[in-house]
C-alpha cells in the first residue's frame, strides 16, 4: 500500500519551512512561489492550513489533460506530471479544487506535489509533524483517533462539570 | 544567490529611489543585517542629527542568509539614530518580512527625509513605489497590516508597520510585524513616525539560488536537529519565553516594585505554566506558532479570558510582558499581564519600556515625588492593576500630564518631574532596563552597562552564565573561534573571567544579527548551540561565501567597533549616567532583598566593577575612556570611517 | 577550510554533556543537581535545603517552576537578618 500525505492543520505553527526545504529540494532555489505545498494563513485568527496536493483518485488536472501528461502512479499513490509531454496549457490549474496545481511563471512550468519520489521533505522537516507520511488506509484511524480523543475530553469534562451540580 | 539582493535608497522628501548591488567586498566586511545597517548609519548620518529630523536614516534590512535554506531566517532588523537615547538605535524582530523583503529582490532599505502626507513604501519583485497611507494613518499595528493587503489586493503581503504610538512619537515606539513580532528598544516606530511613513510592505516572488543546495538542505536539517533537540528550545516550545521570566524569578533575578525587590513572589498566577495553561484553555492544544523556517515556535496564541477586552486574540505574552506588567508594577494576575500585551501591541509600544517607566513612576509615587495632580488623580500605587493599563493607554496617547511626560523617555521625563526623581530611575544611556535585576549576576550587569543601543540584553548578555558550567566546557565555548587563556569561572556570581564572556557574547550576537538568524539559534540561552564555526559552514552552503569562523568573529568585532564610532561621535563618554557605560547607583547600594539564600544580600562591588570595563575594554581594543585604540581600527580595517563604499 | 570539514563543530561536540531528568539548584554557592522524582510537583535540594516547586515539560525534562514561596520567604528573611541588612 503507498503512503499519503497526512495533513493535521491544527498542529501547523505556520512556519513555512515546509515551503522552503520544498522548492530548495526540487530546485535548489529559495522561493514559496515554488513550493507545491502552500500554508494558507488567517492570521488575525491564527490560523494555519498546509495544502497540497491530494492525489485524488479521479483526479480533475488528470482528465482535463489534452495531451494526457498527466497520469496516477499507483506505486507511489501519486498524480504526476509527465514533463516531455506537458505543454504548459494550464487546463490543470484551472481545474484544480484545492489550488494544489500551481504555475511556475519564471520556468513556465505547473508544478505540483510529487511525494519527493517516497520521502517528502515537508515531512521530513517538520517536527511538529503537521505534515506526515502515512500508510493510505490509517490516514482515516488516525483521523477517528484524534476526533474519539477530542469526544472523550468532552465527555470527561460534562462529567467533571456534572459531579460539581 | 543571495548575494544579488540589492540594497535601495529612498528619499521620502522628494520620491527619489535608487537601488544599487551590494558589492562583494562590503559583504564580506560587514555581511549584512545589523553590521552592514551599522555601516550604512555611520556613513549616512551626520554627527549630532536630529533623530526626528528628515536628516536621519532609517535603516531596515535582512541578514546575508536571509530567506536561504538555513534555519530561522525570520530576523528583520532596524536601525537609525534613537530618539529615545540620542545614540545608536537598533532594533531586531522575527516574522515574515524580512524573507519577503528578500524574494522581492532586496536585503537593505535606506530611507530618508520626511514625507508631506502619511505614505507607505511597496516593495514588489524589484520595483518600489511611495504609497498615500492617509487612510491607513491612526490604525492599530494589525489593522494597518490588513488595510495595507486590501489596499494592494493581496493578502501574503507582509508588512512591517508603526502604529498609533509611533505616530504620536512616542520615544520608544516600536516597528511592527504580524501580530506581535516587535522591532523594540530605542524608539524605531517612533523614527518611522517622524518621517510620516507607517508601513513598509512587500511581497515577492523572485528566485534566492541557493549555491550548494544539496549539502545547504542536508545541513539545516542538522542545525535543526541540534536546535530543537536542546532542553532549552524545548522548554520554549512548549512553554515559550514566559519560562525564562519564570526561571528568573525563582532565582531572584528579576526586578519588583522598580528595584526594590528582585523577586515577585506568590506570581503563581503569571508563571509559564499558569499563562500555558490559558493558551490552551482559549486556543486549544496546539497554540505554539513559529517565525519563518524556524522549528522552536516559542510565540504563543491567546485570547484574552474575561474582563473588557474579552475574546481579543494575540501572541504572546513574551517574558517581557511578563516582567513589565507583571512583576516591576508588582501587578502579578495574568489578566493584567495579558491586557498589557494586548495593549503595546495594538499600539505598537515598547514593552520593557513601558513597564519599566511606570514602574518608576509607581515608585515615585509612593514617595510623593510625584502627586495625584501630576497623574490627573490615576492611583499609581505598586500592585493598582488598572493603573498599569489606564497608564499604557495614556503614554500611547500622550494623555494627561504623567502619560505625555512618560512618552518622551525616562531622562526628559525625571527632568519634568525634578527633585530627585533621576536617582530612581533604572537605565543605561537614557534607555531603561530590561526586567532583569544583575545585582547578583555581574557578567549580566557588566553586559547592560555597556550594550550597544542602551541596557539591554541581546546585545552581550552570557545568559549561559548562569548554568553553573563546567571549566572544560567553558573552555570550549570561550576558547572558539579564537584562543583565550584567561581565568573563567563556574559562578555567576563572581566577576573574574567575565569581560571575556561579555566580549565573546557581543561577537556571536553581533554575528546571528549579520546573518538574519535567530539568537534563540545560538550561544545565548544554550551552551550547546550553534556559533562560528557552524555559521561557516552555512554561509558557504547557502552563499557561497568561503569565510573562516576566525574572520566571521573578525566581521563581528569590525561591526560591533563601528556601533562603537557612531556612539562616540554622538556624544557617548564613559561614565556619563546619562550617556555612558555605567550603572544607576542603586546597582552598588541597595542589596538584594529576595530570592536563593545566597543571592539575598548581594550587590555589585562598584571597584570590581569597574575593573571588569576596563577588562572588557582591553578586549575590544578600546583605551580606558572607552575610545578605540588607532591600531584596533587599523586591525579592523575602520581607521579611514566613513568610507562610503555604499 | 572548516567549511569542507564534515566533523563535529565545538558545539555540536558539547552535545554529549547535556543532562536529563535533572536540574540544577538555584542557589548560586549551591548549584547541585537535583533529580526530581518522576512526575512529583516539588523538590528540595538535599545539600542548601531550598525547595522548589517542579513542572515537568514532558516525561523526561523537568524544571523548576518556583520556589516553594513560604519556605523561600523564611530563608531569605533569615539570611537578610544574618548580613544585618535593614
Amino acid at each position: 500500500m503507498a503512503k499519503a500525505l497526512y495533513i493535521d492543520y491544527q498542529k501547523c505553527t505556520g512556519c513555512r519551512l515546509c515551503e522552503l526545504v520544498c522548492a530548495v529540494s526540487h530546485d535548489g532555489i529559495s522561493n514559496p512561489a515554488r513550493s507545491r505545498i502552500r500554508v494558507i494563513k488567517w492570521e488575525a485568527e491564527g490560523l494555519y492550513i498546509p495544502m497540497s496536493c491530494q492525489q485524488c483518485q479521479e483526479a480533475p488536472c488528470m482528465n482535463v489533460c489534452p495531451v494526457k501528461a498527466i497520469s496516477r502512479d499507483e506505486e507511489m499513490g501519486r498524480v504526476y506530471v509527465d514533463y516531455d509531454v506537458c505543454i504548459g496549457c494550464r487546463a490543470c490549474v484551472g481545474v484544480c479544487p484545492f489550488g494544489a496545481m500551481s504555475f511556475n511563471t519564471i520556468d513556465k512550468k505547473v508544478l505540483k506535489c510529487d511525494l519527493c519520489d517516497g520521502d517528502p521533505q515537508c515531512v521530513r522537516f517538520c517536527e511538529v509533524k503537521a505534515v506526515d507520511f502515512v500508510e493510505a488506509d490509517e490516514v482515516c484511524i488516525l483521523k477517528s483517533r484524534n476526533a474519539a480523543e477530542r469526544v472523550s475530553a468532552a465527555g470527561k469534562e460534562a462529567s467533571a462539570l456534572e459531579a460539581q451540580l | 544567490m543571495p548575494l544579488n539582493r540589492k540594497i535601495a535608497y529612498i528619499d521620502l522628501t522628494t520620491g527619489d529611489i535608487q537601488t544599487k548591488p551590494i558589492p562583494l567586498e562590503v559583504r564580506k566586511k560587514f555581511l549584512g543585517g545589523r553590521g552592514l545597517d551599522a555601516y550604512l548609519l555611520y556613513n549616512h548620518t551626520k554627527k549630532g542629527c536630529d533623530p526626528l529630523g528628515p536628516e536621519n536614516t532609517l535603516l531596515i534590512s535582512g541578514g546575508i542568509l536571509t530567506a536561504t535554506c538555513a534555519s530561522a531566517t525570520a530576523r528583520t532588523h532596524i536601525m537609525a539614530k534613537s530618539p529615545l537615547t540620542g545614540l545608536l538605535g537598533s532594533a531586531n524582530m522575527g516574522g515574515f518580512f524580512a524573507p519577503e523583503m528578500a524574494w522581492a529582490g532586496f536585503h537593505h532599505l535606506v530611507i530618508k527625509g520626511k514625507a508631506k502626507n502619511p505614505v507607505y513604501i511597496y516593495i514588489h519583485n524589484g520595483e518600489i513605489e511611495i504609497r498615500d497611507a492617509r487612510d491607513i494613518w491612526g490604525k492599530t499595528v494589525p489593522d494597518s497590516q490588513w488595510a495595507i493587503r486590501e489596499d494592494l489586493g493581496d493578502q501574503e503581503v507582509k508588512s512591517c508597520v508603526c502604529g498609533p504610538a509611533g505616530e504620536n512619537l512616542v520615544r520608544f515606539a516600536n516597528v511592527m510585524t504580524g501580530i506581535k513580532n516587535s522591532g523594540g528598544r530605542s524608539g524605531m516606530g517612533c523614527v518611522m513616525g517622524s518621517k510620516n511613513l507607517k508601513a513598509v510592505a512587500t511581497r515577492g516572488t523572485m528566485d534566492i539560488k541557493i549555491a550548494r543546495p544539496a549539502e545547504a538542505l542536508e545541513y539545516n536539517k542538522r542545525f535543526i536537529d541540534q536546535i530543537v533537540s536542546a532542553k532549552v528550545n524545548q522548554t520554549q516550545g512548549v512553554l515559550g519565553t514566559p519560562f525564562i521570566w519564570g526561571a528568573t524569578n525563582s532565582w531572584g533575578g528579576v526586578r519588583t516594585r522598580n528595584f526594590q525587590y528582585n523577586q515577585c513572589e506568590y506570581a503563581d498566577d503569571i508563571e509559564p505554566e499558569r499563562i500555558d495553561e490559558i493558551c490552551e484553555e482559549t486556543m486549544g492544544p496546539h497554540h505554539m506558532t513559529g517565525c519563518y523556517g524556524c522549528q522552536v515556535h516559542c510565540r504563543a496564541q491567546y485570547k484574552i479570558p474575561e474582563g473588557p477586552y474579552a475574546g481579543k486574540y494575540d501572541e504572546g505574552p513574551e517574558y517581557t510582558s511578563q516582567g513589565a506588567f507583571g512583576g516591576e508594577t508588582d501587578t502579578p494576575r495574568a489578566l493584567t499581564v495579558l491586557v498589557g500585551n494586548h495593549l503595546v501591541n495594538q499600539f505598537g509600544m515598547d514593552n520593557l519600556e513601558t513597564g519599566s517607566l511606570i514602574s518608576w513612576a509607581m515608585e515615585l509615587y509612593e514617595l510623593g515625588i510625584i502627586t495625584s495632580k501630576q497623574t490627573d488623580g490615576v492611583d499609581l500605587r505598586f500592585g493598582n492593576d488598572e493603573a498599569v493599563v489606564e497608564m499604557i493607554e495614556r503614554i500611547c496617547y500622550r494623555k494627561g500630564w504623567l502619560g505625555d511626560a512618560l512618552a518622551d523617555g525616562g531622562i526628559p521625563a525625571a527632568e519634568k518631574i525634578g527633585k530627585n526623581s533621576f536617582d530612581y530611575l533604572i537605565q543605561v544611556k537614557g534607555m531603561s532596563n530590561l526586567h532583569s535585576d544583575e545585582r547578583a549576576t555581574p557578567g549580566l550587569a557588566l553586559n547592560i552597562a555597556t550594550a550597544s543601543r542602551g541596557s539591554d540584553h541581546l546585545r552581550s548578555r552570557p545568559a549561559i552564565d548562569l548554568y553553573h558550567l563546567p571549566q572544560e566546557v567553558l573552555k570550549k565555548i570561550y576558547g572558539n573561534p579564537v584562543p583565550y587563556d584567561g581565568p573563567l569561572s563556574s559562578e555567576h556570581t563572581e566577576y573574574v573571567g567575565k569581560p571575556w564572556q561579555v566580549f565573546w557574547h557581543e561577537n556571536c550576537y553581533m554575528g546571528v544579527d549579520c546573518l538574519g538568524i535567530c539568537k534563540y539559534h545560538t550561544t545565548f540561552l544554550g551552551a550547546t548551540l550553534p556559533n562560528f564555526e557552524d555559521w561557516s559552514k552555512v554561509l558557504y552552503y547557502n552563499t557561497g561565501i568561503e569565510m573562516t569562523p576566525e574572520e566571521i568573529w573578525e566581521v563581528a568585532r569590525r561591526c560591533n567597533m563601528i556601533e562603537r564610532l557612531f556612539n562616540l561621535r554622538e556624544g557617548l563618554t564613559r561614565d556619563d549616567l546619562n550617556k555612558g557605560d555605567m550603572l544607576n547607583h542603586r546597582y552598588f547600594d541597595e542589596p538584594c532583598r529576595r530570592g536563593a539564600i545566597d543571592v539575598v544580600g548581594r550587590k555589585i562591588d562598584k571597584e570590581k566593577f569597574i575593573k571588569m570595563i576596563d577588562e572588557l575594554y582591553e578586549h575590544k581594543g578600546l583605551d580606558e575612556d572607552g575610545i578605540p585604540k588607532p591600531e584596533t581600527l587599523q586591525s579592523l580595517s575602520l581607521e579611514n570611517e566613513p568610507s562610503h563604499l555604499l | 577550510m572548516a567549511t569542507e570539514s564534515e566533523g563535529v563543530s565545538t558545539a555540536e561536540s558539547l552535545r554529549k554533556t547535556r543532562t536529563y531528568g535533572k536540574f540544577r539548584c538555584h542557589n548560586p554557592t549551591c548549584m547541585e543537581r537535583i533529580q526530581p522524582e518522576k512526575g512529583k510537583k516539588t523538590a528540595k535540594c538535599a545539600t542548601c535545603g531550598m525547595e522548589y516547586r517542579v513542572h515537568w515539560v514532558n516525561p523526561s525534562l523537568p524544571r523548576i517552576r518556583g520556589p516553594v514561596w513560604d519556605v523561600n520567604r523564611k530563608l531569605a528573611e533569615a539570611k537578610l537578618k544574618e548580613k544585618g541588612v535593614k
